[in-house]
């Protein structure tokens, strides 16, 4: 079975586009106004002209009304970057459609970008870090090693630099045992925009009761024995929906949009409902 | 003691077989497919650390398990019924030693407590039960008495009792017996009565050895006239013709008359002494102190007062008062004649409407008024009935009737009779002073066998009592003639009135199928049926603290189990 439908990607992708922030960006020139000086025809801002400044930006009104030289500052235009970053822990790996999902999503993110002409970069931390940028997104996303066994929080200081300006997208489960805010901020930092995509599993959400289960750990391999009661069950769910409330508040802090993929459903649903909210009709 | 344990039911313990399904099922729910979690720390509760040890360790840190195994040990110990300390059951014997005279001989009874002894320490026993057999069973010790102190108890007893059954005692025994069928252990000195039947949990054990006895037999002492005439029955129980000097001594004399006995045969000694002291009669000490010394108290006929009121032809009665012995005429009068319709005890004469009878006469059997009373050959002239129950009758007429309250009517008229003129009159004359006599308050009999009923004759509006040789007293109960069970020691025995002594009489050790030691010897009956030790019933019941910590411990293992299902409050 293939972890990875790429026709059904597709299918997800048709008439969408990336809904982009109203910030200026930074990427290569493009179409995206960016917060960088260039020169676009877009002002920018006035200042006074410095040795080195191209003399045909100077501002030649302002300069016979003030008798200063005024040098007329333009925005650059680019093409915003698209930096989805996956965790690639084991824990994404539970089952099989958890770990198909989470590649979908990550490709779903590229293949939007890719069709606005925005240039996607896929970082992937696991038990190794790797980036990809362009149409090799594709490529990694479908080599990818469900893998990593520690945390994301702590993968991530293995990963390559994040680059600023750009719009970045999380792929990753949330369960793992950090400062939210620290984190989410860390995630936000330098960026003009953040998605967090919280693929979790079924099993996560409403696990299956029993006699008893020696429950282990995907990434740190620990045991717990417990006798899953009702009362057992309830409780790890009262303490999931804690988890992620601390979450939700994390990321609202941080102005980043925290949208959850039920890994039972298949990716066109996904797209159409609970991740409608990161892309907008093409 | 404080530091014993003892289980009484160890088969509780089987309980215990209650561990390995309660582990099998800790495993079993243990084999539970490992699953794959993404986040383990959401299962863990706050106090929980993720145990990746060995599989035994583990599991022994279960704790719901191990208040689980913990509360089917406790159960266990109930159901074992754990004791300790002053709860801890007793072992048990019971023990019945035979009462009879027969085991004072020389060291038996000693033999029979070293015996008793020796039992306890072999079965170790912790408490006693000792029965003395007799014509009434005693218990000596007991009941589940502490070993020392029963044996102790035991160094006091004289055994002294008559030839007796001891089905009795053996009954008691099982009765007093904690366990059903339990093992009683028998000490005697003989061989079994012929047609005794043992229960089959008797086990039987003589220690004594054949002896060679002169006893006496029986001893009758009458005085009359300040000599005191004895009557003493001497036996030779040896395997030897034996001369025996028989010493009647009252100080200062004494007197020895010696008889020559064939073995197993018996004379007869008579002596009269100037003597109203007790009179010591012995033969030469021997295997049996018991029965080879007796002392006699004096046994004078008591004085009696008689007297006749006016109406009563007095002449034949005081040919009577003249001649019969220990009669007195002064008042008070214990003994009053009188004419028909007086308050004398006893009405002489008849009323108008006279009739003679030659016979045949009908007289109450059994009556001791008329004993010996021989009527061929009277002419009793009676006249009308006197109330009362009809002693002698002649045709319709009744002759002599006694009344309730012990009022005598003879209807008879001396004068038109011939009763006074022959034997019939003296011999009832005689049984009526007899019957005053026995009705006066005293000791009837001064001298008595073991085991022989004591008669006594108390009078109301005072407090009767016996004295015994131990100088307990032991009250009389009852107003009149009383017929008291024998007496449990041989001895003077003093009849107290309101404290002071009124009458004394003497209990003599003398029984012949007690004193006869030549079939006694060693022998030993084992009990028939497979009974065990006795061991002491729930004298307290099961104490209740294993089951409150068995309660305290479910209910630890439920708070631990709920605990579980509580909800986490978010952080």
């Amino acid at each position: 079975m293939s972890l990875l439908d790429e026709a059904a990607v597709e299918r997800a992708a048709a008439g969408k586009a990336l809904r982009l922030p109203r910030v200026p960006h930074r990427g290569r020139v493009g179409e995206v106004r960016s917060s960088s000086v260039g020169s676009s025809l877009e002002l920018h801002d006035f200042r006074l002209y410095q040795p080195g400044d191209d003399l045909r930006q100077l501002d030649w009104n302002a300069v016979a009304r003030t008798g200063e030289l005024v040098l007329r500052v333009r925005q650059d235009e680019v093409s915003p970057r698209v930096e989805v970053v996956v965790d690639a822990s084991r824990s994404m790996g539970l089952t099989d459609a958890k770990a198909a999902r989470t590649r979908e999503v990550a490709l779903l993110a590229c293949v939007l970008a890719l069709r606005a002409g925005l240039e996607p970069v896929v970082v992937t931390v696991g038990a190794t870090a790797h980036r990809a940028t362009g149409h090799r997104t594709r490529e990694v996303l479908q080599r990818l090693e469900l893998d990593g066994r520690e945390g994301f929080d702590a993968a991530l200081r293995r990963a390559p630099a994040l680059m600023p300006c750009g719009l970045r997208l999380w792929v990753t489960d949330l369960l793992f045992e950090a400062s939210a805010d620290v984190l989410a901020e860390r995630m936000t930092r330098g960026a003009s925009g953040l998605a967090v995509i919280q693929v979790l599993d079924p099993e996560d959400v409403d696990p299956e009761g029993g006699l008893g289960a020696r429950l282990t750990d995907t990434e740190s391999g620990e045991v717990l024995e417990r006798i899953l009661t009702a009362g057992v069950l309830a409780d790890y769910q009262s303490r999931l929906e804690a988890h992620l409330q601390l979450w939700r508040q994390a990321t609202r802090r941080v102005r980043a949009t925290l949208v959850i993929a039920n890994a039972g459903d298949e990716i066109e649903g996904l797209a159409r409902g609970p991740l409608s909210s990161l892309w907008e009709a093409a | 003691m404080g530091g014993r344990l003892s289980f009484g039911f160890p088969l509780g313990f089987l309980a215990l077989a209650a561990f390995a399904p309660l582990i099998a099922a800790y495993f079993l729910r243990r084999r539970q497919k490992p699953r794959q979690v993404s986040a383990l720390f959401l299962w863990r509760s706050p106090s929980q650390r993720a145990q990746a040890g060995p599989r035994l360790e583990r599991f022994s840190r279960e704790a719901s398990l191990a208040l689980e195994l913990l509360a089917i040990g406790v159960a266990a110990l109930f159901l074992a019924d754990l004791r300790c300390g002053k709860d801890v059951p007793q072992k048990h014997l019971v023990v019945v030693v035979d009462g009879g005279l027969s085991l004072s001989a020389k060291g038996v009874a000693d033999q029979v407590r070293a015996a008793v002894a020796k039992l306890a320490k072999d079965e170790g026993a912790s408490a006693l039960t000792l029965i003395e057999s007799g014509v009434k069973p005693s218990v000596l010790a007991g009941p589940q008495l502490n070993t020392a102190r029963a044996l102790a108890l035991l160094e006091a007893w004289r055994p002294s009792q008559p030839s007796h059954d001891v089905s009795a005692a053996l009954l008691m025994a099982r009765e007093l017996s904690s366990v059903r069928g339990g093992r009683i252990w028998f000490f005697t000195d003989g061989p079994l009565p012929e047609g005794l039947v043992l229960p089959p949990e008797v086990r039987v054990q003589s220690v004594a050895t054949a002896a060679e006895n002169v006893a006496f037999l029986t001893a009758q002492r009458h005085d009359s006239g300040g000599v005191a005439a004895v009557t003493v029955r001497v036996a030779n129980f040896t395997k030897s013709r034996r001369k025996i000097p028989v010493t009647f001594s009252a100080a200062p004399s004494e007197q020895v008359q010696t008889v020559e006995l064939d073995p197993g045969t018996s004379a007869v000694v008579r002596v009269g002494l100037k003597t109203a002291a007790t009179i010591r009669v012995s033969v030469p000490d021997d295997a049996l102190s018991e029965d080879s010394a007796i002392e006699l108290l004096a046994a004078p006929t008591p004085p009696l007062s008689v007297g006749a009121l006016e109406g009563v032809d007095s002449g034949a009665l005081k040919r009577f008062f003249a001649i019969a012995p220990g009669l007195v005429t002064t008042p008070p009068h214990a003994l009053l004649f009188g004419p028909p319709g007086s308050k004398a005890q006893v009405t002489l004469g008849a009323t108008p409407g006279l009739k003679s009878f030659v016979g045949p006469f009908f007289t109450q059997k059994g009556d001791p008024l008329l004993d010996d009373v021989e009527l061929a050959g009277v002419v009793w002239t009676a006249g009308t009935n006197p109330p009362g129950r009809p002693l002698v009758t002649a045709g319709e007429a009744v002759l002599i009737a006694e009344e309730e309250d012990g009022t005598l009517h003879l209807n008879l008229d001396l004068p038109r009779s011939n009763i006074q003129r022959t034997t019939a009159w003296p011999v009832l004359l005689g049984n009526l002073v007899q019957r005053a006599r026995l009705r006066a308050p005293g000791l009837p009999r001064r001298h008595l066998m073991l085991g022989e009923d004591v008669p006594v004759v108390t009078e109301g509006g005072a407090k009767w009592s016996l004295k015994g040789p131990d100088g307990r007293d032991r009250p009389v109960l009852g107003a009149g003639p009383v017929l008291l069970p024998a007496l449990p020691t041989p001895g003077r025995w003093a009849l107290l009135k309101d404290g002071k002594e009124l009458d004394a009489l003497v209990v003599l050790p003398l029984d012949p199928r007690e004193s006869d030691l030549r079939t006694r010897g060693p022998f030993l009956h084992e009990a028939t049926a497979d009974a065990g030790t006795l061991t002491t019933g729930l004298s307290r019941p099961r104490p209740l603290w294993p089951i409150a910590l068995l309660l305290l411990l479910l209910l630890a293992d439920f708070w631990l189990t709920a605990r579980e299902g509580r909800p986490v409050v978010a952080r």
